[in-house]
């Protein structure tokens, strides 16, 4: 545990500049979204913004509302971006988490690892996105899964999937076998103690790594914009359409959409916050 | 000892058990019997395999080879929940999300046994193991000595047909751990239940076991009653692993008068002398005894006292090598160090070993 150390003024300057880098990027997408049109661009910069509108965050939803300030060209609203992004966020998350809980208690407790294994699990991870992109495009309309959320969900687990199974295994490692061999014993079937003792018993290294999870799904870019057309979108994607032939890039209608989708992360990060603390150390706190 | 196995049926039958993990072999070839109700020891050091195989025995590790009987039932394939067998284990593993009382429930409650059940048959236990203050209390909240009485509990409360016990003392200090066995002792006796407790401590062994399985790397090196375990032990490991302070082992000859112990030959009355012209002599401390120097059996200097409490151990220089005896504070209190003493052993205690092969030579009686 983390002791409360009196806050020196070194200190004290430090926390405040670390604040200052990771805050301050937030502070500016929240300050764009609600300026006008005319401060997007303004040099010098304009911080706070002359006249705060909610123009920006209505274009999301009807893609005329701008057109008040002259700026036409948005062709669809954000809406099908938002629900595609929900959609495919959580089922891969809950996926990845569901089959990578299965997984790390398999390896933590019953396989036999060499030290190839961690290479194994986490060699997808060692390609840059891009270089196996085009494959997946290739494969997937080979089997009608271009522009389809099951394909899109397939391709999110599959490369979140070594991330949870590394994570929770952590957890599981840290977690003493006898405690579920007891409840084994006790006349729990296998499969019954590791759902009913182990998983509660890593609650906040599931949601930890439900979080981070989430985080990658809810912000990939990549593969969501090479197999997506038409049926499927995400709001990473979305952003990326805010641009006009007379405007140019539309900074304020990004920001917008960037506040909204900030909102579930602080939202879901907020509930379960007491479990991160714990969690976020990856299991390396020894109880 | 052998007739009382074949009358009283075994709650427990190992044929041929063997356990590798990669090139290791953790436990080989162990075949053994536990008579129902009673207390038997699985005494070894660390890494002998006492852990292994209690954890095959209750089903949390399958074995490679071998068949494991309890109650009569080839239950070698059999999941941990369908064995009737409970286990404390070393880190005693309680649930940490739940009070005690809820720690003691859980089997009974996995078992769906109605709540007033539950309730009276907690209670009771509680009162029994004198844990009624600490039944509200979360497992991290609660001293060494209560965790271990909740683990012990949780196990009594199902009455299983065998108790596997892991070392379930070794987090304790020693004198909760004098005070807990003794506990353990008398609660097994009163209910005639079948213990098998793991340990690496032979005083422990000892103290509380009916017959005491001494395990040494994965084999069984012998099984036998405590005492005959301390006064006859199969091999000279054995004999050095059990008893404080250590077994003398010495170099000796077979002579006419009696023993010969480098280069001096004298009379050992009772000495059961094998049949072997050399062998290696097995001492223990308390079967020698100071005398005035020259008349004992051979001469020595003290080198070093250690004071045990109601004991002293006293270390002597002789031309056999370092010996170490020990007997009462007061008889020993008069000497010091560089004093010249002699040495009378007690010949029916003595025992002799092969010195290639480490056996035990002395015949059992």
């Amino acid at each position: 545990m983390m002791q409360n150390r009196p806050l020196t003024p070194l200190l004290a300057l430090v926390l405040a500049a670390a604040l200052a880098v990771t805050l301050f990027p937030v502070f500016w997408v929240v300050m764009t979204s609600l300026k006008p049109p005319t401060d997007w661009n303004a040099a010098p910069a304009i911080w706070v913004p002359s006249e705060p509108t909610l123009a920006n965050f209505r274009t999301l939803f009807d893609p005329s509302a701008l057109e008040a300030y002259g700026l036409s060209g948005v062709s669809q609203p954000a809406t099908p971006a938002i629900l595609g992004s929900l959609l495919a966020a959580v089922l891969a998350t809950l996926l990845s988490i569901a089959i990578g809980l299965a997984s790390a208690i398999g390896l933590s407790r019953y396989a036999k690892l060499s030290k190839w294994t961690p290479l194994v699990i986490l060699s997808g991870r060692m390609f840059p996105p891009a270089a196996i992109a085009v494959p997946f495009v290739i494969m997937f309309s080979a089997v009608n899964l271009i522009d389809s959320y099951a394909g899109l969900i397939a391709i999110y687990v599959a490369v979140t999937l070594p991330f949870s199974t590394w994570m929770l295994k952590s957890f599981v490692d840290d977690l003493p076998r006898e405690i579920e061999q007891a409840a084994m014993l006790d006349g729990r079937s296998r499969l019954m103690a590791h759902l009913l003792v182990t998983i509660p018993l890593i609650k906040g290294g599931v949601f930890a790594t439900t979080m981070f999870i989430f985080i990658l799904n809810w912000s990939e870019f990549m593969f969501a914009l090479v197999l997506s057309y038409t049926s499927v979108t995400t709001i990473p994607v979305q952003l990326a359409k805010y641009v006009t032939a007379t405007a140019g890039t539309l900074y304020g209608v990004q920001a917008a959409l960037a506040v909204l989708a900030m909102l579930p992360l602080i939202l879901a990060g907020y509930a379960i916050q007491g479990h991160l603390a714990r969690g976020m150390t990856f299991g390396a706190v020894k109880r | 000892m052998k007739d009382l196995q074949t009358t009283i049926p075994a709650v427990l039958r190992l044929d041929g058990l063997e356990k590798r993990f990669g090139a290791a072999e953790a436990v080989s070839d162990l075949s053994l019997e536990l008579p129902a109700g009673s207390m038997t020891v699985l005494l070894g050091a660390a890494g002998a395999g006492k852990t292994t195989t209690l954890k095959m025995i209750a089903g949390l590790e399958p074995p490679d080879a071998g068949r494991i009987e309890i109650a009569g039932l080839d239950l070698t394939e059999a999941e941990p929940k369908d064995r009737n067998v409970a286990m404390i284990f070393d880190n005693l593993a309680l649930y940490p999300n739940l009070t005690g009382y809820g720690n003691i429930a859980y089997p009974l409650r996995v078992a769906r046994q109605a709540p007033e059940v539950v309730d009276r048959k907690v209670r009771q236990l509680a009162q029994v193991l004198k844990i009624g203050h600490v039944l509200e209390r979360l497992p991290k909240t609660m001293s060494g000595g209560e965790r271990q009485r909740v683990a012990l509990g949780r196990a009594l409360v199902r009455d299983p047909a065998l108790f596997l016990l892991d070392e379930p003392l070794s987090s304790l200090d020693a004198m909760l751990r004098i005070e807990l066995r003794a506990e353990l002792r008398r609660l097994q006796r009163e209910a005639g239940h079948s213990f098998f407790l793991a340990t690496p401590d032979f005083s422990e062994a000892l103290a509380v076991a009916d017959t005491v399985v001494l395990l040494r790397a994965g084999r069984v090196v012998q099984v036998d009653a405590p005492q005959r375990l301390y006064d006859y032990p199969a091999d000279m490991e054995a004999a050095r692993f059990v008893g404080a302070p250590q077994i003398n082992l010495v170099p000796a000859r077979f002579a006419a008068e009696g023993l010969e112990l480098a280069g001096q030959r004298f009379a050992c009355p009772g000495f059961r002398a094998p049949r072997a012209a050399a062998f290696t002599l097995g001492i223990r401390p308390e079967a020698i005894s100071a005398v005035p120097a020259g008349t004992g059996m051979i001469d020595a200097t003290v080198t070093d006292l250690e004071p045990l409490g109601h004991l002293i151990a006293l270390s002597a220089a002789t031309a056999a090598g370092e010996m170490r005896l020990t007997g009462p504070a007061e008889r020993f209190a008069a000497h010091a160090e560089g004093d010249a003493i002699g040495l009378v052993f007690d010949g029916p205690a003595l025992l002799a070993f092969d010195t290639a092969t480490e056996r035990l030579l002395t015949a059992r009686p």
